[in-house]
């Protein structure tokens, strides 16, 4: 018991290093970067393998991206996926601009309970759009074309509107997609300073004036930005073109390379090589957005509380009214009344026939128990609950630590990281997948649902690690540091401060993630085999081999959960979480 | 009002409500030509309202406000014009400066939008940008300009185009201590210079008292008075005005007699001192036994350790020391008096104790009786 001070014994540079705090963002900032990183580097060396004509050895060579532009088909498909885009581009552009501008900046009846429904679309799946507007506006069978018949005695070959067509893919995909510019530029709409315009105004400008010359150009980033995510997202869809182009002869990139990577003779290197055409264009979009146009975004940066100027609309609020109105009604009630009704019937021949209906449909889709259930729709439901429970659970904890390690720790791991979570977000789903698929066909997890998995949590988890991200910003780092400081590890103050106080972010986070993996389909569809159905997977087994009535009980079965999941969304992320 | 010349500005009956809250109430001001007047008082008290109302960026609920020659708003005649066609400058407390435009074309908005041709344009706009000092910065874009920068962009765009009046919306409150007072300097220097009449509105009492050639107190939607600086602080109108210009000893009684020139006033100041009669200077609106404030300024307070002799002995009061702070040029010594606490400001550096007796007067004409 002496009682001199024994000197401190320093901690060799071992120890220091391997602290609670460094193990687990190494660990996790490897594991990341080996997600994201290795399947885009072997879909990359993919493309340069040229498959022989026998279809067993490969060589080295630049012949899949010759075959490109040689092809009788990739050629055109190219095309056709550079018109839905820009077509795409401007319809959302167009509904969103003039929806958020209503809701943000006119007084237009009853806003504040019709905003919400705005976002629907959002959250539901195009693939089911497509279908329920097939059953709406397809020239024989679509419900819209009967009537019209009808109403003027026209005979059975005359229509009035066709979706199957490259137009129709342009639409449904158009509306569902409108919500990704509105978020943007309401936010942006209502974030202004009001007195950058009243200054406008009381220098002598005019309403139109101060809105061209003031308004608008403030805006632009938001509309710029919207709209380049709008582009690159509708190149990556499948759903869509899918139903509504590829059975009539308008193929497009990613139908394309669906079939190069499923099926008899598939090519997963050429396959590889028209993901990369697509990975590159939008990774060259996305750059463009982040480069120059969010940086010039002027609006975003004021935290302030601004009650944005309302412009009295006068009669012509009833126009804006009813334009608001007729959105949700193309995007929202239609669809989902027209699956609900063709879902009833037993084989849909474009008439109502009420003394046919029943739940026959529900029956053979959803109870897996019954002998005539069909395989595909009942393990999808079971397999998407498996796969969304769990991949929303696992990209929140490596979200919740990847922001941990973006916005509390410093140095280089951490800018590594942030550029590894904006990769994801650029890539569409169904390159992605080619990725995985390529890297990961020759291991056991091919043919399981970890490989979808693997997938799901690798292409979504930035959108989780966003959700954190927002709320970790807002929260003073001193909190932690406080806890540090009372002698709290890092760990105990993880599970004591920061979790707790991340609470409403990591929640919301989880149920956005749960509605993305139900809905999901441009990545199961490449990676699913027999028995690794999705949900999405079954919608597209009945589209291809059943009848439009069943595909239409389980479309509308994944449209009411993902309805559900919406309002406790709303519920637990508050009526301000994503409408800015 | 001399009625020799037609207001600049002229408010007549302004009435402005939000919803059931009345934020404006029987709004009456004229502003000659050239003249700097400050809308001051505390925050609610629709001084930014009535300024809103004049840019047009408000409507008004009754009442009629003429800028130049022209009706510019009227409840009554049904008349509204845009802010666009009222011919007035604004600069706003968030600077308000585009952030997509440079400095130059920025100030040269308001020309742009009157049609002046580029040499013309060019001439003004420069003249303006030197007139602030950002002539350098010409080219520069706005969100590269510090706050005291912007601000004078923001001021440079509101007199480029010579607009009949410039309002100014709390300005200043975003910039902080040490440049507020040379943006304050600069703007009054800048006022006189291009001698455009100005409606300026403030929280900030000392913004006011240096800037202003009128000062238009507001409280509760209402004026409570109008005067230039020295008369708002030397002859407040009630105990609030007194109150917010300045620091002010405030007692509450009633005008009990009237002798010699100056009125007593008896005070009850509670405790052991009980009422007392003192004497202050007399005003002919207010009627005896009416309820009144006794108001005294500090610097006009006297105190003492020793009895007070004269003219000073009859408003005599004795209390105690609670603290004194030294404030460089002077001591500031509160004392309490029965329930009062007084503010006294002394030049002579006296070593005062806490809890020390000392006796504390003032000159009849210094105690200003103010109705209720």
């Amino acid at each position: 018991m002496a009682d001199t001070l024994a000197p401190v014994q320093p901690d060799s540079t071992w120890r220091r290093f391997f602290t609670q705090e460094n193990v687990v963002t190494i660990v996790v900032g490897f594991i990341v970067a080996v997600a994201v990183i290795l399947p885009l580097v072997v879909l990359l060396v993919s493309s340069f393998l040229v498959l022989d004509d026998m279809g067993f050895d490969s060589e080295w060579g630049f012949d899949n991206y010759v075959t490109l532009f040689t092809d009788r088909i990739i050629p055109k498909a190219m095309l056709n996926s550079l018109y839905v885009s820009s077509g795409t581009c401007l319809v959302s552009t167009v509904l969103g601009v003039s929806l958020a501008w209503i809701n943000a900046r006119t007084n237009s009846p009853g806003r504040d309970s019709i905003e919400p429904y705005n976002l629907i679309p959002f959250f539901l799946s195009p693939f089911v759009g497509a279908i329920a507007w097939h059953n709406l506006a397809s020239p024989k069978v679509g419900l819209l074309n009967v009537w019209y018949r009808d109403l003027f005695g026209l005979d059975g070959e005359q229509y009035l509107l066709n979706v199957d067509t490259l137009w129709g893919v342009i639409w449904v995909t158009g509306i569902f997609f409108t919500p990704l510019v509105y978020l943007f530029v309401v936010g942006s709409l209502r974030r202004m300073d009001p007195s950058l315009e009243d200054s406008a105004r009381t220098t002598g400008a005019g309403l139109l004036r101060t809105t061209l010359t003031i308004t608008l150009p403030l805006v632009t980033p938001a509309i710029l930005s919207g709209a380049i995510i709008v582009f690159v997202t509708s190149a990556g869809e499948f759903g869509v073109p899918f139903k509504l182009a590829a059975p009539y002869g308008w193929e497009t990139l990613t139908t394309q390379i669906f079939t190069k990577a499923v099926g008899d003779d598939a090519n997963h290197y050429m396959g590889a090589t028209m993901s990369m055409v697509l990975g590159i264009i939008t990774v060259l979009l996305i750059w463009v957005q982040r480069a120059y146009i969010a940086p010039r975004s002027y609006t975003t940066v004021t935290g302030k509380g601004f009650r944005p100027n309302v412009l009295d609309l006068g009669r012509w609020k009833w126009v804006a009214f009813g334009f608001n109105i007729l959105y949700i009604l193309v995007a929202v009630i239609l669809p989902i009344l027209c699956l609900a009704v063709v879902s009833l019937h037993p084989v849909w021949t474009a008439e109502i026939v009420p003394s046919d209906m029943s739940m026959n449909n529900y029956v053979k889709t959803l109870f897996w128990w019954e002998e005539d259930s069909i395989r595909a729709a009942t393990d999808g439901i079971i397999n998407s609950f498996i796969l969304a429970f769990s991949g929303a659970s696992i990209a929140m904890v490596l979200a919740l630590v990847v922001s941990y390690m973006i916005h509390r720790t410093r140095g280089f791991g951490a800018k590594l990281l942030d550029f590894l979570c904006v990769i994801p977000i650029g890539f569409p789903g169904i390159v992605l997948a080619m990725g995985v698929l390529v890297t990961y066909i020759k291991t056991p997890i091919y043919a399981t649902l970890w490989i979808l998995l693997l997938g799901y949590i690798t292409r979504f988890f930035p959108y989780g690690q966003r959700n954190i991200a927002s709320i970790m910003l807002a929260i003073s780092e001193e909190l932690d540091q406080s806890s540090r400081m009372a002698g709290a590890t890092w760990f105990t103050t993880l599970r004591r401060i920061t979790i707790p106080l991340l609470k409403p972010g990591i929640f919301a986070g989880w149920v956005l993630l749960f509605v993305i993996f139900l809905r999901e389909l441009s990545i199961s569809i490449i990676l699913y085999s027999t028995g690794t159905e999705t949900l999405s997977v079954g919608v597209y087994y009945l589209a291809n081999f059943e009848n439009e009535a069943l595909t239409s009980a389980l479309s509308m079965t994944q449209t009411v959960v993902l309805l559900i999941c919406i309002f406790i969304f709303r519920r637990v992320a508050g009526k301000e979480a994503l409408t800015a | 009002m001399t009625g020799k010349t037609t207001p600049m500005v002229n408010i007549t009956g302004l009435e402005k409500r939000f919803g059931p809250e009345v934020a404006v109430h029987g709004v009456n001001l004229s502003v000659e030509k050239g003249e700097f007047v400050t809308l001051l008082g505390p925050s609610g008290c629709g001084k930014t309202t009535t300024l809103r109302c004049i840019a047009g960026l408000e409507r008004l609920d009754a009442g009629e406000i003429s800028i130049g020659e022209k009706i510019v708003v009227s409840a009554g005649k049904n008349i509204f014009l845009y802010p666009e066609q009222r011919e007035i400058g604004m600069v706003f407390q968030s600077y308000a400066v585009w952030p997509h435009m440079t400095v130059f074309d920025n100030v040269a908005y308001g020309l742009r939008v009157r049609g002046f041709g580029s040499a013309e344009l060019k001439k003004k706009t420069n003249y303006a940008l030197e007139l602030v000092g950002l002539d350098h910065l010409a080219s520069r874009f706005a969100t590269k300009l510090s706050g005291g920068q912007r601000q004078r962009v923001a001021l440079a765009r509101a007199i480029c185009y010579e607009p009949n009046v410039i309002l100014f919306d709390e300005p200043l409150s975003n910039l902080d201590a040490k440049l507020r007072e040379q943006m304050r300097d600069e703007i009054v220097r800048l006022q006189k210079e291009v001698g455009i009449t100005s409606i300026f509105v403030t929280h900030d009492q000392s913004e006011a008292l240096v800037m202003s050639d009128r000062i238009v107190v507001m409280d509760k939607a209402v004026i409570q008075q109008i005067g230039d600086p020295k008369t708002i602080y030397a002859n407040p109108a009630n105990a609030f005005v007194a109150n917010f210009i300045g620091v002010a000893n405030l007692f509450e009684g009633n005008l009990s007699d009237r002798k010699g020139g100056n009125a007593a006033a008896k005070i009850d100041f509670g405790g052991a001192l009980g009422v007392k009669e003192l004497l202050a200077n007399d005003v002919s609106n207010i009627s005896s036994n009416s309820k009144i404030h006794l108001c005294i300024r500090p610097e006009d307070m006297e105190l003492s350790t020793k009895k007070f002799t004269g003219e000073l002995a009859k408003n005599s009061i004795t209390g105690k020391v609670i603290e004194t702070v030294y404030l460089g040029n002077f001591l500031e010594c509160r004392v309490k008096i029965g329930n009062y606490e007084m503010i006294i400001q002394l030049d002579h550096f006296e070593q005062l104790k806490k809890d020390q007796s000392v006796n504390v007067s003032f000159k009849a004409a210094h105690g200003l009786l103010l109705s209720d």
